[in-house]
């Protein structure tokens, strides 16, 4: 039975960088397709567009530190694994449950923020900033959801 | 090292002198004119000359961008940073003088320009023609041959793909005499063939019928000659066409050396635009005008003395009144100049507001540092930003901005150092997997991924101290302006409370002593009773007062949690920058033979740290700012001011040497 357990702790690190991955996958594309609108318009435009196209990029970077840190934790990556119960590999699963969804909602609320943040480059260049600093207000519950799943982690050593 | 005092100074001089003088000062640029509104003075209308400006702006510019596309000057990426270049006053005129030589040199380039994109789409259609003409380049006869005295020729298409013996046989169905037809079929594809039919007279008109039936049409573009004929005149069109273009490319091309001349046309005209939009605003009797606005008192000494010397001039100098809009304009020293464009992006300081540079400047490079926390990298941005700035000649704020970031880049250096991340745990692979000895502790202080509840209560001290230092100055700026109980009374409170919370708070994650903890709560109660007692303060009811009170300890007590938990992404973007540079080194070191090891760690360390880097250097960039922005500025910042806007030589290729 043991080897359940490992199976549901790798399980939660999947998911962990699936969902975040794929929600910043989304917004990144999302916000991109906004950008090169942009850009067909004004080329100089392309660098206050990027940092805007990218912004949502940061919850799969959430998403892969949970995955590391389980992984590494349960000594997958030098290829030692720890013997895990059923409940204990729950526990890890349930652990990185929330980068895993708020990573992907918050994705893509960022990701809308951050497009309408490309109309404000689009009409007044110089107030980029001022989008950039939209956008990463959504991005703030991402960090208080991976806080939770990396104490959650850690706390399970 | 603050916001600059500004002052409104009135120029009153003779009116044969005002271009010079707004030459000066627009030389100068320390002076911001305002729309000077009296009934009694006359205005300039300048509005047609700015006009006229601006089309020649317009004209250099696209001749510029011309020059750009048909000859482009070798540059390298970094060399753009170079700002503007110098250039003498006496030079100055020079080029002047020739200014309508660079235009007309402008209107060639356009011209040119307007004859190759005319060629280009001619020799598009003249293609379609050709690909047209192609299905029919076999026919020796011209396409309009209608038959000699006794035959009837029918040169046409009809639909789908036929042999001769195919039509042939449609003919044969209606007559039979087939010697007296004679059909070829030129070209045969899927949709239609090509074909020719010569028959006799007499059975010319059966034959029409037929070919009718079968959906025969006449060629829509008969040629008057053999096809091939017209084709090779196309290709002469074309060759005509070509070397048109490639003349025009080469005379483009000759003038390639001439683009300075046409930077200095449109910085010229820039320039004047600007001049003429000032002298829009300046009031005019018959002999006298009349200049207003406003100038930093700092630089006016210097001005006013320089025009009482040059010029009859009467200068007034005088303190605008309270509610003025007055523009703001920033100075600092060098350690905290480099964030004003922070601060500018927020907002510039209102009326209220000091500037918050200074203040700002020490806690934005340490959070960027704890942020990106990896030694390697900050090492790359301090030798990236320093050789920039040593190696070209940047201005403005581009120079500011790099220089930000070599504050920042130190500051990482610092904070990777105490975190033991040079490029993530490079140092130990390369001990541990390739020297096979264990690897010395890296970290001065302790490593984040080992520990990372002390990385977020450190995260969440160092979010108090900021908070705490944004309440001092909101103290300070209260205390100055004589409510001194309203300093004491809006800030020690909170003071007090949050610093007895923190104690129990840390408590739930580590274990705290209990001296700490039981002094703790006794601060969080008086923290508590004080601000009950003290935040309805100015309201006369009493019940209005404890309502309010409490309605004052809520917004204190979910304000500062939310606010110092937003401190939490100092530990979630320090961690990500390891732990990504880590699974990078990962992926390096996996292969066991030493050599494909360090072959494959190499080119992985190359290509993923950089991306790492970059990536990062976004991430702590923005919430820096974030972190500025929303917690810091949000206790003492209002902002609202309205940038200093002074008349000056706006140009973008050249600039003035100072002959001082």
């Amino acid at each position: 039975m043991n080897d359940y357990g490992i199976v549901l702790a790798i399980f939660g690190a999947i998911a962990a960088a699936l969902f975040a991955g794929i929600g910043s996958a989304r917004g990144v594309g999302m916000v991109g397709e906004a950008a090169a609108g942009v850009v067909t318009e004004d080329p100089s435009k392309f660098s206050k567009v990027l940092i805007l196209q990218l912004l949502p990029g940061t919850q799969g970077l959430y998403g892969l530190l949970a995955a590391v840190l389980l992984l590494s934790q349960i000594g997958l990556l030098k290829g030692e694994l720890i013997p895990l119960t059923m409940a204990q590999g729950f526990q890890y699963f349930i652990a990185c449950l929330p980068i895993a969804v708020v990573g992907y909602f918050s994705a893509i609320a960022q990701a809308r923020t951050a497009v309408a943040g490309v109309g404000i480059v689009a009409k007044r260049p110089d107030q980029s900033g001022k989008a950039i600093s939209m956008a990463a207000m959504v991005e703030t519950y991402a960090i208080l959801a991976l806080l939770i799943s990396i104490l959650a982690i850690n706390g399970l050593k | 090292m603050a916001k600059l005092t500004m002052k409104w100074i009135e120029i009153v001089a003779l009116l044969k002198d005002r271009k010079k003088i707004v030459e000066r000062l627009q030389r100068c640029e320390i002076v911001e004119f305002s729309d000077f509104q009296d009934e009694a003075l006359a205005k300039m209308n300048t509005t047609s000359h700015v006009a006229h400006l601006e089309k020649n702006i317009n004209t250099a510019v696209e001749a510029k961008e011309i020059l750009n596309e048909y000859a482009p000057t070798k540059k390298s990426m970094l060399s753009t940073l170079n700002g503007r270049r110098e250039m003498e006053t006496s030079e100055f005129g020079k080029y002047v003088e020739q200014r309508e030589t660079y235009l007309k040199i402008c209107y060639d380039l356009i011209n040119l320009k307007k004859v190759i994109t005319e060629n280009r789409a001619a020799i598009i259609r003249t293609q379609t023609l050709m690909d047209a003409l192609k299905i029919w380049l076999d026919l020796d006869i011209p396409m309009q041959f209608k038959g000699t005295k006794y035959t009837r020729c029918f040169v046409g298409v009809v639909p789908k793909k036929r042999t001769s013996e195919d039509i042939l046989l449609e003919i044969a169905k209606i007559n039979p005499k087939l010697e007296m037809i004679h059909v070829e079929v030129v070209s045969a594809y899927k949709e239609q063939s090509c074909v020719t039919i010569i028959c006799h007279n007499e059975v010319a008109d059966e034959t029409s019928e037929v070919l009718r039936q079968i959906g025969f049409v006449f060629s829509s573009d008969p040629t008057k000659h053999v096809p091939i004929i017209r084709m090779q005149r196309y290709e002469n069109e074309l060759i005509k066409y070509n070397s048109e273009i490639d003349e025009s490319i080469n005379k483009i091309k000759s003038y390639a050396d001439r683009i300075d001349e046409i930077e200095f046309l449109a910085d010229y005209s820039i320039l004047r635009k600007e001049k003429y939009i000032a002298l829009n605003k300046i009031g005019l009797t018959k002999n006298t005008f009349i200049i207003s606005g406003f100038i930093p008192e700092k630089y006016a000494k210097k001005c006013i003395y320089e025009l009482e010397t040059q010029f009859t001039a009467a200068i007034n100098l005088t303190s605008p009144s309270e509610n003025e809009d007055v523009p703001v304009l920033l100075e600092n020293g060098e350690f905290s100049a480099p964030v004003e464009s922070v601060a500018e992006m927020y907002s510039l300081p209102g009326k209220k507001d000091i500037d918050p540079c200074a203040i700002m400047a020490f806690f934005y490079y340490m959070f960027f540092g704890i942020m990106l926390s990896d030694a390697g990298y900050g090492v790359l941005m301090v030798i990236g930003t320093a050789i920039a700035l040593k190696k070209f000649n940047i201005e403005g704020s581009m120079k500011k901005t790099l220089k930000m970031f070599l504050y920042c880049g130190i500051s990482t250096v610092f904070w990777g150092a105490l975190f033991g991340s040079w490029f993530g745990d490079i140092v130990p692979i390369i001990y541990e997997q390739f020297l096979h000895i264990d690897a010395p502790n890296m970290a001065l202080w302790f490593e984040p991924i080992k520990d990372p509840i002390k990385f977020l209560l450190a995260a969440f001290a160092f979010g108090i101290v900021h908070l705490f230092v944004g309440l001092g100055v909101s103290f300070k700026m209260a205390w100055d302006k004589g409510q001194k109980l309203d300093a004491i009374l809006d800030v020690i409170p909170i003071y007090i409370f949050v610093l007895g919370v923190a104690p129990l708070c840390a408590a739930v994650l580590v274990s705290v002593p209990t001296a700490a903890t039981t002094i703790g709560k006794y601060m969080a109660i008086a923290g508590v009773a004080l601000i009950i007692l003290t935040a309805g303060r100015k309201s006369k009811n009493v019940f209005a007062k404890l309502g309010l009170g409490l309605y004052g300890l809520y917004n204190v007590a979910s304000g500062y949690l939310s606010d110092i938990l937003s401190y939490s992404r100092l530990l979630a973007l320090g961690l990500a920058t390891g732990s990504i540079a880590g699974v990078v080194n990962l992926m390096g070191s996996m292969p066991s033979n030493l050599v494909f090891k360090g072959i494959l760690l190499t080119i992985v360390f190359i290509v993923g740290h950089p991306l790492n880097m970059a990536i990062n250097l976004l991430g702590a960039y923005v919430h820096t700012n974030r972190l500025q922005f929303v917690e810091f500025f949000s206790k003492f910042y209002e902002g609202g001011g309205r940038a200093f806007h002074p008349l000056k030589v706006n140009t973008k290729y050249i600039k003035f040497k100072e002959n001082n």
